[in-house]
């Protein structure tokens, strides 16, 4: 969410599991650049969830059809817009669609929503919905007149739109589409998503004279119902947005390791070093949004720097990353000398982690400077184990007394606390209070945060950590 | 491997401690890369340098040009900026060794990756 504050200057942001609805008026390429969303899309409808109480199916497809065929008018300019996005893109000559017919039509607020598949609660900027106002480079006058688009009514900027009446505009026929369904929660259960694709489809035939193109259709149709809400929404963009341009193969998922990167703090000068880099994913995010840094990646098997390296070259990043074949439990570095420490720590599932993750923890904490921040993925076994280390109360390299003064800045950044609660509280059963009181589980490493995420299908967890003062040398 | 890199790397071969810092360089093969000169990064860097380590290696890749040491005021110097961005990050080293100066012990370069790992008996206790 903060992503979509900053970036896009978006207002009316909302989170609702797993989706974050916004309103901005960025034009494509700042939307491109949205980092933390596996997708994006333009919001046609959100509203209630369809009741599932009635006992008839015919009453539901009912409410489904209601969907489409309430107030068209959303429909047809969400897809005008839809249509405008891509032409902006695609730099074709718009004005070879302008009617004769003066009449400018201000093209009012559509709500874009983002599902992300990370499906959890506590990613701090996660979905992205927008609202776009398009800003079509044309010469004209602000005039205002023109339909104004049912209950939305911001003020347009200088630039106008010069959107063609869409009920009248016969391309608009010529659309092939395709819907794809997601439901969960109380209506999976009486539906599948082929039932609902299929009603769908079928008012959307009546209501607009679209054909069907399950294959290669022009406009795709997302609808996703749970029970928190229907939406149902337009893909902004032809590609995931978490499919990036610059990285080769990945790793980890490019959005978690963007978020990663957001959390360490990178300022400018910082060292950063991730010392199990893999195919350097996480390094790469970072360097493309944090450029004047010094990054290292460091791994122990062969091709995975080869595949770094070719992942780096077709990036250009190659001059901002350096690599390095050390293994992470002996790095060749002086101690306190990184500023901040990313890593997805292995989970198992593809790679063997051949050290105990303490012994890891230990070693970054040695070079790391005082101060420096530590953003690691951990599955929920290495969870376990540091919790477990904190719960007992005994770190590492104890002094005896607790002169390791927790310099916890917060337990959560309050933004998140929302949904946070409920993972939070399952992974800080020792502490009492509201985990002021841990004991750092390595050492000097003090927990700040701790968001679960979810990688599809499996579960995971990003801790962050601060070094609040150097080991007794 | 540039030679900002260089200059952070340390061996970590057991008992050396901090005199396994500097490594020993030797080149077989260096390119010169252009890379885009950002001031205000060099800038940051500058202070993190240990310049008899940095001296050292430039030296064995006879490189001139090299500034002794950071001088007064070098956050606005743009020439010695551009002179430290170039030994820094311009000099990339894609084969060599580069030697523990306590223990001998040789860690390769190879397609500017420098292979520091050692095996389990070198890092028993």
């Amino acid at each position: 969410m903060r992503e979509v504050r900053v970036r896009l200057a978006a207002t009316q942001v909302e989170y609702i599991s797993g989706k974050v609805f916004f309103t901005t008026c960025s034009d494509l390429n700042m939307l491109k650049k949205l980092k933390s969303a596996e997708r994006l899309f333009l919001l046609i409808k959100k509203q209630f969830p369809l009741k599932v109480s009635s006992v008839s199916k015919g009453n539901i497809f009912n409410e489904m059809q209601r969907l489409v065929n309430d107030g068209p008018e959303s429909w047809l300019s969400a897809i005008s817009i839809w249509k405008n996005l891509l032409e902006l893109d695609a730099k074709k000559d718009k004005l070879s669609q302008r009617d004769a017919n003066p009449l400018k039509r201000k093209v009012g607020e559509n709500d874009v929503s983002n599902p992300k598949k990370l499906k959890t609660e506590q990613m701090q900027e996660l979905q992205e919905s927008r609202e776009c106002r398009l800003e079509k480079q044309m010469e004209e006058e602000t005039a205002e007149q023109g339909d104004f688009l049912m209950n939305r009514e911001k003020s347009q900027e200088a630039f106008q739109n010069e959107v063609v009446k869409a009920a009248d505009d016969p391309s608009q026929k010529d659309l092939t589409f395709r819907v794809s369904c997601r439901c969960s929660g109380a209506i999976a259960k009486t539906f599948t998503a082929q039932e609902v694709g299929r009603v769908i489809g079928i008012a959307l035939m009546k209501q607009f004279g679209w054909k069907a193109d399950l294959r290669n259709p022009n406009l795709e149709i997302f609808i996703h119902l749970n029970d928190i809400y229907s939406v149902v929404g337009i893909p902004v963009f032809r590609v995931p947005l978490a499919s990036r341009a610059y990285i080769k193969t990945t790793g980890l998922r490019s959005t978690i390791a963007w978020a990663m990167a957001s959390l360490a703090e990178i300022k400018a000068g910082a060292f950063v070093l991730d010392p199990m880099c893999g195919l350097g994913t996480i390094l790469l995010e970072a360097a493309k949004e944090w450029p004047d840094v010094y990054y290292v990646g460091a791994d122990v098997s062969d091709s995975q720097l080869l595949g770094a390296y070719d992942n780096l070259k077709a990036a250009g990043l190659q001059d901002k990353i350096e690599l390095l074949k050390v293994s992470v439990t002996e790095l060749p570095l002086p101690s306190e000398s990184v500023d901040v420490i990313i890593s997805d720590i292995p989970f198992g599932k593809k790679f063997k982690l051949g050290k105990d993750i303490k012994n890891i923890l230990q070693e970054m904490e040695r070079v790391l400077h005082v101060g420096g921040t530590i953003v690691l993925l951990l599955n929920n076994d290495h969870h376990r184990r540091l919790q477990d280390c904190e719960q007992s109360g005994i770190p590492l390299n104890s002094k005896g007394s607790p002169t390791d003064e927790p310099g916890i800045e917060e337990c959560m950044s309050p933004r998140e606390k929302t949904d946070l609660s409920d993972t939070v509280s399952s992974s800080s059963e020792a502490s009492s209070q509201g985990g002021l009181d841990k004991m750092p589980p390595v050492g000097s490493l003090v927990p700040v945060e701790c968001y679960q995420v979810s990688l599809g299908r499996t579960e995971a967890f990003i801790c962050k950590y601060r070094k609040s003062h150097s080991l007794g040398l | 491997m540039k030679l900002l890199t260089h200059n952070l790397l340390s061996s970590h071969v057991r008992g050396v401690g901090s005199r396994g810092f500097p490594l020993r360089l030797q080149a077989t093969e260096v390119r010169i890369n252009p890379v885009e000169f950002n001031p205000d990064f060099v800038a940051r860097m500058i202070p993190k340098v240990e310049w008899a380590a940095l001296l050292e290696a430039a030296d064995t890749l006879h490189l001139v040009e090299v500034p002794k040491g950071p001088i007064e005021g070098y956050e606005h110097d743009e020439k010695f900026l551009r002179q430290m961005h170039h030994v820094l990050l311009e000099v990339d080293v894609l084969e060599g060794t580069l030697q523990c100066p306590e223990s001998g012990r040789l860690f390769p370069i190879s397609r500017g990756i420098p292979n520091m790992l050692l095996s389990d008996e070198e890092t028993e206790t």
